[in-house]
């Protein structure tokens, strides 16, 4: 521990921009993890304009054009089996997988961060938390999100809901593991001797130090949140089967992949590449934040 | 490797789409021709069976088993729904609330048991008995006293007229069971009862596995062993059908339909079915109350997209007692408020129900979402706002009781075949609370019923089943989405098998070629 | 060393008896009555409450938590009420299909993790090491039942070498090792790649530690540093993370026992949650958290043992 935190130091000095430009380089090392930014871009951009870039509603049927095959005229990505327009359905699939992604990853998170911080600076409340993370890990991910749904019953929402309460424990841990190393550093001490608050210790001087990992975790968190939507979707627990959430579309269009392949392919295929993308920049962002992993 | 993940996906596609030949030729040379072709037969189901007692169950796939295991006083001819004699010899009604059933001779359980009027005394007070806890108890619930008056002759007496008693006594869960084996084990794990099969082998969750019963009293079944094997995922059991792994499944759903048809040396059936789904209104809630309301959404509804949606496998028909159910009669098809959106549009508009929004709740299994897909998009363009709400089957059992819905999906399979046995539970006020989930409560329509079930005159009966159903049909608290189709998919080395309209099959004659 | 196993036993003991409360507070606040599921929607509301007095849920909820403690203490997981079947019967059929789909798994992540992570370690920054980087991301961000779908369908349904679904047979023979080669390899391919990043990372290290770099300047032989000195140690993390994937697998095992018909504790899991049979919930959850923590404590003894530098105080 102790050579990188002088190297955190000495980076300090360094001015803001040149310490950007030398970590955008580093970045851009990352073939990879470009095409990962790439693909995020892609899907961040589809979502906001999503009604610009379609002419049809996601939502709407036309029963009189079912299962229409990619490079139909008016239907480039072809019909479903109720007529909608999949091209419509992709972009606001897009729309819904980011926000069911980000909104799990932040509640978690944050829930998560919080937890790891109080269990890290508080003994008497590490092995409380600590105990109940425990316990939560030992259920398998899938079973707890079951039962979470089984109470709250099944929606959307509840996925989110479900998917951010799995993941708070992991957070906490990872939290919490970097709370207890810089708690022993010599400012940390130095400064609960001169009487600073917890509070001003934990937020301003613990936290900001501590969101490398954080930030990493949040970044692979949203590709398993996106995956972990849709397996609850096939499961018959996610959205309602009209919504284009994209494990919906798969797990619906199962049913007629013998007839119009289409449908599980497209769906399939946006949640693969959109997974990978976060994947990989989140590999990228650990080997440049995690100063614990920079020679790997 | 994304890509090539795609690549091989869509060349898996390609290959599938030329792939019939190869699953042709491998079902052609596994069976053979030849007569020497082992009597076996695998049947594949998408969940498992609860237990094999007739008392103690009540869904389908245990019903499947049960069905070849167990036989009933009275049976459904498989094509006209006739009811006959099975187990029972004849049958008198000396006044309208008796029956004095006799029973056939030197029939045995397969545990050596006599069948005789104790068996059926027994199994009758067993299925009464309140401490039984039985799911169809109701079946048998206007029965005062089972009583044997002979070794041959049982005496049932009801506390009222009871028309669909034959009816009752044809269902499966009536079907007798053996006293000795029901006092010394659990019928829900080792079953015995008079049918052509047996139990050989059982494991809980994966297959089920029977022999023919070599005494049986028509003489011994042409398969030597049956077996049920659970596969959940429907997709997964067509493929296993398409390489031979099994021999036959039964309710495909419409999505398949088209891609079992093309299968080589499978064959499929498919008949007219006594089931019906519906779309209901809680009629306890506003606008839902009101009669226009109703016929406002009943005119939206373009029924026509959606039974062509199903492929062929759903019967358009305006009517609530479907044409394959006593009670039917061609008639009721007028009174029935058919597509047209313009006037739907109209109506709603006039009563100042536009824009508002409907709570939809719909089961989350393949039909009921793809009922509730289609009605919510067709009722939004008709000006309604739609919000629609899935759940699980267990939750969803207990908030359409509870009544918190606006609007909802329900099918009914009728495994009884009578009128009475569907407008009974549905749409009788008495049954407000638990099977009646849209609370329609009407006077005039509760005596009709009352009426046809309290007779024992077959025409009497049938002709107040057809006014009470043109009256619910005039009332509108449903809107008939389908009437069912039964289906089923098989080898084409099978012969002999037959599937009432109910959905029930029997493997006594089945055989392989 | 023995005072740390016996202290997890002990906190075994608590972590299990929290796990009947949270599951069993959570199936009876669930929504949905076991009842009227069992009875159908025929049923009526006198045949529904006959059924809650057979199962007994018309007790104080209390009651029926301290005698379902009471029974796990008499080593009695109580009946399902579905199948009317001991708990704990109906598990132990469910469970070698289980245990067998999930080491088969495992083995599948290893043989494809292990290698795919030591050679791109060898020779980063080639192409081989951005393919298997490549590979082995996309490895998990494929949603499993899709591959699943995908598999049987080119290799059960197009090709035919293999069966569409179904575990009759254990793994090692022939016929089972047809069966369940399609369910590991869609099961495994997550596991696979998470090895093969814990494998890559833990290598790099290594051939840079000291001490390797002594044993070369020693003039020891290049292979001989690689598959005695870095192998050795580089796995020890790898360990880990097989251990902590175990209870993962138990939990991908839902979605691919319903895709390739295996008839293993994950469906029945998914069965019982949906028709509400509370027992066989918190049997099942019980057996599943307790198999988790095995491995886990399992995974540290190891752990300990390879590596002397660990030591539990």
């Amino acid at each position: 521990m102790q050579p990188q935190t002088t190297e955190t130091s000495v980076s300090v000095k360094v001015s803001k921009n040149e310490a950007l430009t030398r970590r955008l380089k580093q970045f851009f090392k990352y073939k990879l993890a470009v095409i990962g930014l790439i693909v995020i871009l892609v899907q961040i951009f589809l979502a906001i304009f999503a009604n610009s870039v379609t002419s049809y509603s996601p939502t709407v049927q036309d029963l009189t054009h079912v299962n229409l095959k990619p490079g139909s005229p008016g239907h480039w990505l072809g019909t479903d089996n109720y007529g909608r327009d999949m091209w419509s359905r992709l972009v606001f699939g897009a729309r819904l997988s980011l926000m069911v992604g980000f909104s799990s990853v932040i509640i978690g998170t944050v829930i998560g961060t919080l937890l790891g911080l109080l269990a890290g600076f508080y003994k008497f409340l590490d092995t409380i938390i600590m105990r109940i993370s425990d316990l939560m890990f030992a259920f398998p991910g899938i079973l707890l999100a079951m039962l979470i749904i089984a109470i709250l019953g099944t929606s959307l929402l509840n996925v989110v809901i479900a998917i951010s309460i799995w993941s708070i424990p992991s957070c906490a841990r990872i939290v919490r593991g970097s709370v207890l190393s810089l708690k022993k550093q010599e400012y940390i001490t130095a400064m609960r001797a001169l009487g600073a608050s917890h509070f001003r210790i934990i937020f301003q001087h613990i936290l900001p130090n501590g969101t490398a990992p954080i930030i990493v975790f949040a970044t692979m968190h949203m590709g398993t949140a996106i995956l972990s939507t849709s397996a609850l979707s096939f499961l018959g627990l996610g959205a309602e089967p009209s919504t284009p959430e994209w494990g919906a579309m798969i797990s619906a269009g199962q049913q007629y992949m013998w007839q119009a392949p289409h449908l599980v392919i497209i769906p399939g295929i946006a949640i693969m590449l959109v997974v990978f993308a976060f994947n990989v920049v989140g590999d990228a962002l650990r080997d440049m934040l995690d100063p614990n992993m920079k020679s790997r | 490797m994304v890509f090539f993940m795609g690549i091989v996906l869509i060349l898996g596609m390609v290959l599938s789409a030329c792939s019939s030949s190869s699953s042709e030729k491998s079902s052609g040379t596994s069976e053979g021709s030849a007569s020497g072709a082992p009597q076996e037969l695998t049947y594949a189901m998408t969940s498992k069976i609860v237990g094999l007692s007739p008392i103690m169950t009540n869904d389908s796939v245990s019903t499947a088993a049960i069905n070849q295991i167990y036989e009933t006083l009275f049976t459904k001819d498989p094509k006209t729904l006739e009811i006959k004699p099975l187990l029972a010899a004849s049958y008198d009604t000396p006044d309208d609330k008796t029956w004095v059933i006799h029973l056939k001779k030197n029939i045995k359980f397969t545990d050596g048991t006599p069948f005789d009027a104790e068996a059926v005394k027994y199994t009758f007070d067993k299925l009464r008995d309140p401490k039984t806890g039985a799911p169809r108890a109701s079946l048998l619930a206007p029965v005062a006293s089972v009583t044997v008056k002979d070794k041959y002759t049982v005496v049932i007496k009801t506390k009222e007229p009871y028309g669909a008693m034959l009816a009752a006594l044809a269902h499966e869960n009536a079907a007798i069971v053996s006293p000795t084996a029901d006092k010394k084990q659990d019928l829900m794990k080792k079953p015995v009862g008079t049918g052509p099969f047996m139990l050989k082998e059982w494991v809980a969750g994966d297959h089920l596995t029977l022999v023919r019963n070599p005494s049986y009293w028509q003489g011994k079944a042409k398969l030597k062993q049956v077996t049920f094997k659970v596969v959940p995922d429907v997709n997964t059991a067509i493929s296993m059908l398409q390489t031979g792994q099994v021999d036959f499944i039964d309710g495909i759903p419409s999505s398949q339909w088209d891609r079992v048809n093309r299968l080589k040396g499978i064959k499929t059936m498919k008949k007219a079915g006594t089931a019906v789904a519906y779309l209901g209104f809680n009629v306890r809630r506003e606008p839902m109350k009101n009669l226009a309301f109703r016929q406002a959404v009943a005119y939206a509804i373009d029924r026509k997209a959606y039974v062509k949606q199903l492929e062929g496998l759903g019967i358009q028909s305006n009517s609530i007692i479907g044409p394959k159910v006593f009670g039917y009669d061609k008639s009721a098809e007028a009174g029935g408020y058919s597509y047209n959106p313009k006037k739907a549009k109209q109506m709603l508009k006039e009563n100042g129900w536009e824009g508002k929004t409907i709570e939809m709740l719909v089961a989350n299994t393949e039909n009921y979402m793809k009922m509730g897909q289609i009605v919510q998009d067709q009722l939004q363009k008709v000006g309604l706002k739609v919000k629609m709400d899935t759940m699980e089957w267990g939750t969803f059992l207990d908030v359409s009781r509870k009544g918190n819905f606006d609007i909802t999906f329900l099918s009914w399979s009728n495994s009884t075949a009578d009128g009475s046995e569907l407008l009974y539970p549905n749409l009788h006020s008495d049954n407000i609370g638990s099977s009646n989930v849209t609370g329609y409560n009407n006077a005039k329509f509760n005596k009709l019923v009352e009426e046809s079930r309290a007779s024992t005159d077959q025409n009497y009966r049938k002709q107040k089943l057809d006014e009470a159903n043109k009256l619910a049909i005039k009332d509108a608290p449903w809107v008939i989405m389908d009437h069912g189709v039964v289906t089923a998919a098989y080898k084409d080395s099978i012969k002999g098998l037959t599937i009432d309209p109910t959905g029930l099959w029997s493997l006594y004659k089945v055989y392989k070629e | 060393m023995v005072t740390m196993i016996i202290k997890r036993l002990i906190q075994l003991i608590f972590l299990l008896i929290g796990i009947t409360f949270i599951v069993f507070m959570a199936m009876h606040i669930a929504p949905g009555d076991p009842a009227s599921i069992i009875g159908g929607p025929t049923a009526t509301q006198s045949d529904i409450l006959a059924i809650h007095h057979r199962l007994g849920l018309d007790k104080p909820i209390i009651i029926q938590y301290l005698d379902y403690l009471n029974g796990i203490l008499h080593g009695d997981l109580g009946f399902s009420f579905q199948t009317n079947r001991s708990v704990a019967q109906e598990i132990w059929t469910r469970l070698p299909n289980t245990i067998d789909l999930a080491i088969a798994s495992m083995i599948v992540a290893i043989i494809i993790g292990v290698p795919a992570g030591i050679i791109s370690a060898l020779k980063q920054n080639s192409w081989l090491d951005f393919s298997s980087t490549t590979l082995s991301l996309a490895g998990i961000s494929i949603p499993n039942f899709w591959l699943g779908a995908l598999l049987i369908l080119v290799f059960a349904v197009n090709l035919q070498w293999l069966p569409v679904g179904g575990l009759d047979t254990p793994f090692w023979t022939f016929k089972g090792f047809k069966e369940i080669l399609l369910p590991a390899i869609t099961l495994g391919t997550g596991s696979a790649a998470m090895i093969a990043r814990m494998s890559r990372s833990s290598m790099l290290e290594i051939i840079r530690a000291d001490f390797v770099r002594t044993a070369r300047a020693k003039g020891v032989k290049e292979h001989m540093v690689i598959w005695v000195h870095c192998l050795r140690n580089a796995l020890i993390p790898v360990v880990t993370v097989i251990g902590l994937n175990f209870g993962g697998l138990l939990g991908g095992t839902i979605i691919t026992e319903q895709v390739f018909a295996i008839n293993g504790v994950g469906r029945l899991m998914v069965e019982s949650i949906a028709s509400r049979d509370f027992p066989m919930v918190q049997g099942g959850v019980l057996l599943i958290a307790f198999i988790f923590v095995i491995v886990n404590l399992v995974v540290d003894i190891v752990y300990a043992l390879i590596d002397p530098r660990i030591s539990y105080q």
